[in-house]
């Protein structure tokens, strides 16, 4: 490009934006987010902290709400008319899969043999796997604390094979079932290092 | 260079080679229970149909169409479902009670999604983390809906 071309151009571009329709001065769009806070499904009600580097907001109750515009701290809650909450999210909620649905299998007194109640689950186990689109299956084993954490790792899979075995023998397909262990991390009842508690002692079935 | 140093090379060499492979063994986050419309796992840059059964990875990126709808349970029992026109991103997933690891991180990118809690965040509810442009929610075991407009 010539000098000259280029002053013509220059100029060129002065001009029309010189003339152009003026600019009215609207904020530019920004990220805005917005988070309602819902009950639980049984019925219990959790909580939410919505935070960024400018603050934090506590959700605490049904349907409160905060909106949080980029580089602003979260607004301060308001609270949801629940027709406007089905209005709005109704049919996100109804695209949640089932709930997951939880087995507990207890063992008698120091044996991996099975109590007649945890048994007795096992038609529910099936037919509850019977109903799911896509099925999965978690047989997770637990101990009490007493003991080692290493040791009861093991045992817990100990544990769990059981109940696999049990399972297979009723009918479900092995290739949805994965075994599993959480020993003494995650205990039913939280109790101190080195406590006996029958509660803890268990595998939990979960159908997903 | 001795017979036996060589060899340890090599091994070294051998091993360099394999782990970046053994990494990329990603274990399944989730699996995608609910699917309509236009939607899509975006894995590695590559977009994949997400079909009902489809394995959500943890760095999957999850995408619904104008018509699209998609509902997720991840192996902790979390629950996730997207309106059309939304998408989200689980950037970390780590489950292993056993050993006390556990993380959930998911990015809400744009649109609405819905996000029940699952077991990580009751057994560690520091541990989650829901990320959207403007804003990082913290959970004490709930149910929320989460609506990210961009420009």
């Amino acid at each position: 490009m010539t000098v000259k071309a280029f002053v013509i151009a220059a100029l060129a571009i002065l001009f029309a934006s010189a003339c152009g329709p003026r600019r009215v001065d609207t904020p530019a769009p920004v990220s805005r987010s917005l988070v309602v806070l819902l009950p639980d499904e049984g019925g219990g009600q959790g909580r939410a902290t919505v935070s960024n580097q400018s603050g934090s907001v506590d959700l605490a109750a049904e349907h409160d709400a905060t909106e949080v515009a980029m580089n602003q701290k979260p607004a301060p809650p308001r609270t949801f008319a629940k027709g406007d909450v089905n209005l709005l999210f109704g049919e996100v909620l109804t695209s949640l899969p089932a709930a997951p649905q939880r087995f507990v299998l207890y063992f008698q007194f120091d044996s991996d043999e099975l109590t007649e109640e945890g048994r007795n689950l096992v038609p529910e186990i099936l037919r509850t796997v019977g109903g799911r689109v896509v099925p999965e299956v978690d047989v997770v084993g637990h101990t009490d604390t007493t003991g080692t954490p290493q040791g009861n790792v093991q045992l817990g899979l100990k544990r769990a094979a059981v109940v696999r075995e049990l399972l297979l023998r009723a009918g479900l397909d092995s290739s949805l079932i994965d075994v599993r262990s959480h020993g003494e991390a995650d205990p039913l009842v939280r109790t101190a290092d080195n406590v006996y508690e029958p509660r803890n002692r268990r595998v939990e079935v979960a159908v997903r | 260079m001795t017979h036996a140093l060589r060899t340890t090379c090599l091994l070294m060499l051998l091993v360099g080679l394999a782990s970046p492979a053994a990494a990329q063994q990603t274990p399944a986050a989730g699996r995608i229970k609910l699917a309509s419309g236009t939607v899509s796992i975006v894995r590695a840059g590559n977009q994949l149909p997400a079909k009902v059964g489809e394995v959500v990875l943890e760095a999957d990126a999850l995408r619904t169409g104008a018509d699209g709808r998609l509902g997720v349970t991840l192996k902790d029992e979390t629950r996730i479902s997207l309106a059309p026109n939304s998408e989200i991103r689980v950037d970390r997933f780590l489950y292993a009670p056993s050993e006390g690891r556990l993380a959930f991180t998911m990015r809400i990118l744009r649109g609405l999604a819905a996000y029940v809690s699952g077991r990580i965040a009751r057994l560690a509810p520091d541990a989650v983390r829901l990320e959207t442009p403007t804003a990082i929610v913290g959970v004490r075991g709930t149910r929320l809906v989460i609506r990210v407009d961009v420009p």
